[in-house]
């Protein structure tokens, strides 16, 4: 209680500071916010490097707004468990929450996350310089929007319930010097990234092609699917039907079997961070994953191939499709202070504060940022990642609910796949079978 | 009247406390867990608004591959990590009771594995068994030897925790073998080397007999634990590669919060008691036959 008065205090304080200060300057914005002063919103994120950055940028907003804000910060899959409790309760602690983006099915679907049009059709909360067109539209079609096609898609149906912040997607990360000593060329079809993966250990003895993730689980379904798209596969067909062990599924699993087989020693153990650290150490010459590693491999204490880092558009397959993962904000149904935490979602994922996290090593949810020379200037590979996020794929993998048990699936199978020489057509024809018994039972067949 | 009813009364009033302490710390888990495995149960929804499903989730996991797979595993692991401890344990206390100088010490840091926390043990096989950076790969290399996939491939993986659950775990045997071995009664051993036993005589005919109750016990704790066993298979491996390693609870607790079914993970829960239960009351049943069988023979010799 204590603890509360003195934040209030302080948060009063502030606001008279601001007063005469910065927010002041900006005129008009004071009446926004001077209803919710004091408010102290209660937000939930995950322990990642972009919400470090944000957690930099966070005492500015109060300074402006008055609005105080305490960080709950969890690491993300806890932080998923913490959601699935909190959100039942009838009223919650969380008024605001980053969430990944396979949490979307789950909670829209048990109504636990507020309809953003009543926010930005209400003229005393939505800022008209928002620019949502700006938002890259991969990322909104993938976290934001659900109600559409298939569901969880864009489309005439859909709306928002989240917006992207913290978002990811894959990129070829390689090394400079290793392919200008053998005169290689950077890769980008599947054909010759397989080539290539496969060339460097006889090259460069005891170094590997491309790390990749693999591990049993959630990591080996995420590095097939990675391919999956990019070859022209898709788990399932408009109708629901599992289409996973297509001839496009199969020279995904091939092409990811290959990659591992090129790889590291050890590679079918490795997890992202793992794999991540094998690039990092110069034990592989490509790694191609989230761009959330890219300040990693930049960082003289962590990696020894600083420098020598260059990046690539995700290879072509039949057609472009690069990752789209990672986290949204979005506004639980039980908050008790929803408009204070619209407009601090607002605030957020504004140009001004997208660009102001970027700079701080956070994930850009704006072309606009991509685009800023500033950010270009302190991050070069800012350019290769905005041009990435043009082919970003946001059908990538099915955001339902049954998906956490068709991907888990997806991920032994795979494993074993690689580790135990388990034919990749045999492997996705049981995938296909069991998915399609899920989809059964969850009623996905019931209008056929 | 009213005080003799009291009176009578009174042994349950005393007991009260501990009835209900048992009522809300045993009995309501276990009924609330049996009702839940009747539902089909979304985390994201409160039990009351759970469907009812009957035995249904049961039914899924007996026609579920990957459950069956899982289960044997930890049968598998569970039988190979608990006779090769037992040997192991029981072996190294018959080595050890003796008097050498320093035996505290010694005591002390046989018994350190089982101190670590698990989460510490996992990372740290983890990282001894690394492909490249690994000391034992990186010892079988020096020595030019080819590097083993320990994590890597399903036969390896599964040899692999069980030789860290091996490591940890033999001290809890070793210990408790030599409490027993040192609470022996003399007087058999020494009538025994009167009569010329050799030493392994003694141990086979007189020191294991009388460690008997004691290694049962034992045994039956180890088995119980290596049922359960979690964290470090879940650092280690987490199950895989493929389903390799993943033993029950480990299965318990993807579907509780992977695949957002509590209704089965509760099934499941349910499952490994009711072996665990079964595997108790079986070493009770042995145990109590053992004993019968001993104040028989007593009886028979008495008699003679």
């Amino acid at each position: 209680m204590k603890a509360t008065s003195t934040k209030v205090w302080s948060a009063a304080i502030a606001v008279t500071l601001s007063y005469t200060g910065a927010a002041y300057a900006a005129g008009h914005t004071a009446d926004v916010y001077a209803p919710y002063e004091g408010t102290t919103l209660v937000v939930n994120f995950p322990a990642h490097p972009h919400y470090n950055a944000v957690l930099d940028v966070l005492p500015e907003f109060t300074e402006q707004t008055g609005i105080e804000v305490e960080v709950d910060q969890l690491q993300y899959l806890k932080m998923r468990e913490r959601q699935t409790l909190e959100l039942t309760k009838d009223e919650g602690d969380y008024d605001l929450i980053s969430y990944v983006v396979f949490s979307k099915a789950d909670y829209v679907f048990a109504d636990q996350l507020e309809n953003l049009a009543k926010y930005f059709m209400n003229p005393k909360l939505a800022d008209p310089n928002y620019d949502a067109g700006d938002l890259i539209d991969g990322y909104v079609a993938n976290i934001g929007i659900a109600g559409g096609e298939k569901g969880y898609l864009p489309g005439p149906t859909g709306s928002l319930f989240g917006i992207p912040f913290g978002s990811e997607t894959s990129v070829l990360a390689y090394r400079k010097d290793i392919f200008e000593k053998h005169g290689i060329e950077v890769p980008t079809t599947y054909d010759e990234l397989l080539t290539v993966a496969c060339q460097i250990p006889e090259v460069e003895p005891g170094m590997g092609g491309m790390a990749s993730r693999a591990a049993s689980g959630h990591q080996a379904s995420h590095a097939f699917l990675l391919h999956l798209a990019p070859l022209g596969g898709r788990v399932f067909d408009a109708e629901w039907n599992p289409i996973i062990n297509s001839p496009e599924g199969v020279a995904a699993a091939n092409a990811l079997k290959t990659i591992v087989d090129c790889g590291p020693e050890g590679g079918t153990t490795f997890g992202p961070a793992e794999a991540a650290a094998s690039f990092q150490q110069g034990n592989s010459a490509m790694f191609m994953d989230s761009i959330a590693f890219a300040a990693g491999f930049e960082d003289p204490s962590k990696s020894t191939v600083v420098g020598n880092v260059g990046y690539a558009l995700h290879p072509e397959g039949v057609r472009r499709g690069s990752q789209t993962g990672g986290f949204g904000i979005g506004i639980p149904s039980n908050a008790q202070n929803k408009e204070a935490a619209f407009l601090l979602m607002q605030w957020l994922t504004s140009k001004e504060q997208d660009l102001a996290i970027a700079m701080a090593g956070g994930n850009p949810s704006r072309f606009s940022t991509y685009e800023n020379a500033e950010l270009n200037a302190k991050y070069p590979y800012s350019a290769t990642f905005g041009e990435a996020l043009k082919y970003a794929d946001p059908d990538l993998l099915p955001i339902i609910p049954t998906w956490g048990t068709i991907n888990a699936d997806i991920g032994t199978t795979m494993s074993q796949v690689l580790t135990e020489g388990l034919d990749p057509q045999e492997a996705l024809d049981g995938v296909a079978e069991r998915a399609r018994a899920i989809m059964e039972e969850a009623g996905y067949y019931t209008w056929q | 009247m009213s005080i003799a009813r009291t009176n009578r009364l009174t042994p349950y009033m005393f007991l009260a406390p501990a009835a209900a302490l048992l009522l809300v710390a045993l009995i309501y888990p276990i009924c609330y867990l049996i009702y839940a495995s009747f539902l089909d149960w979304n985390p994201s929804q409160r039990i009351g608004e759970a469907d009812f499903v009957g035995l249904r989730n049961y039914f899924k996991l007996f026609g579920d591959d990957a459950f069956r797979e899982s289960m044997w595993v930890t049968l598998k692991f569970a039988g190979i990590v608990v006779t090769v401890e037992m040997f192991l344990g029981v072996g190294l206390a018959l080595l050890l009771d003796r008097n050498i100088r320093g035996m505290s010490v010694l005591r002390t840091l046989f018994i350190l594995p089982m101190m670590i926390a698990p989460i510490v043990v996992g990372l740290m096989w983890r990282y001894m068994y690394h492909p490249t950076v690994g000391i034992f790969n990186k010892t079988l290399t020096d020595w030019g030897f080819a590097p083993i996939p320990w994590l890597s491939d399903g036969s390896w993986a599964f040899a692999s925790v069980i030789i860290a659950d091996v490591w940890q775990w033999t001290p809890f045997i070793f210990i408790l073998s030599l409490a027993a071995l040192q609470s022996l009664p003399s007087s058999a051993l020494e009538a025994s080397k009167i009569d010329g036993a050799t030493g392994w005589q003694q141990v086979i005919y007189i020191k294991l007999p009388l460690m008997l109750p004691v290694l049962i016990v034992t045994l039956l704790l180890r088995l119980i634990d290596s049922f359960k066993v979690l964290e470090v298979i879940l650092v280690m491996t987490n199950g895989g590669p493929g389903l390799s390693t993943e033993i029950l609870s480990l299965r318990i607790n993807r579907t509780a919060s992977e695949f957002r079914e509590l209704g089965e993970a509760a099934a499941m829960s349910n499952l490994l008691l009711i072996v665990l239960l079964i595997l108790t009351f079986a070493m009770f049943v042995y145990n109590k036959a053992q004993e019968a069988r001993a104040a028989r023979m007593r009886k028979v010799e008495e008699e003679a």
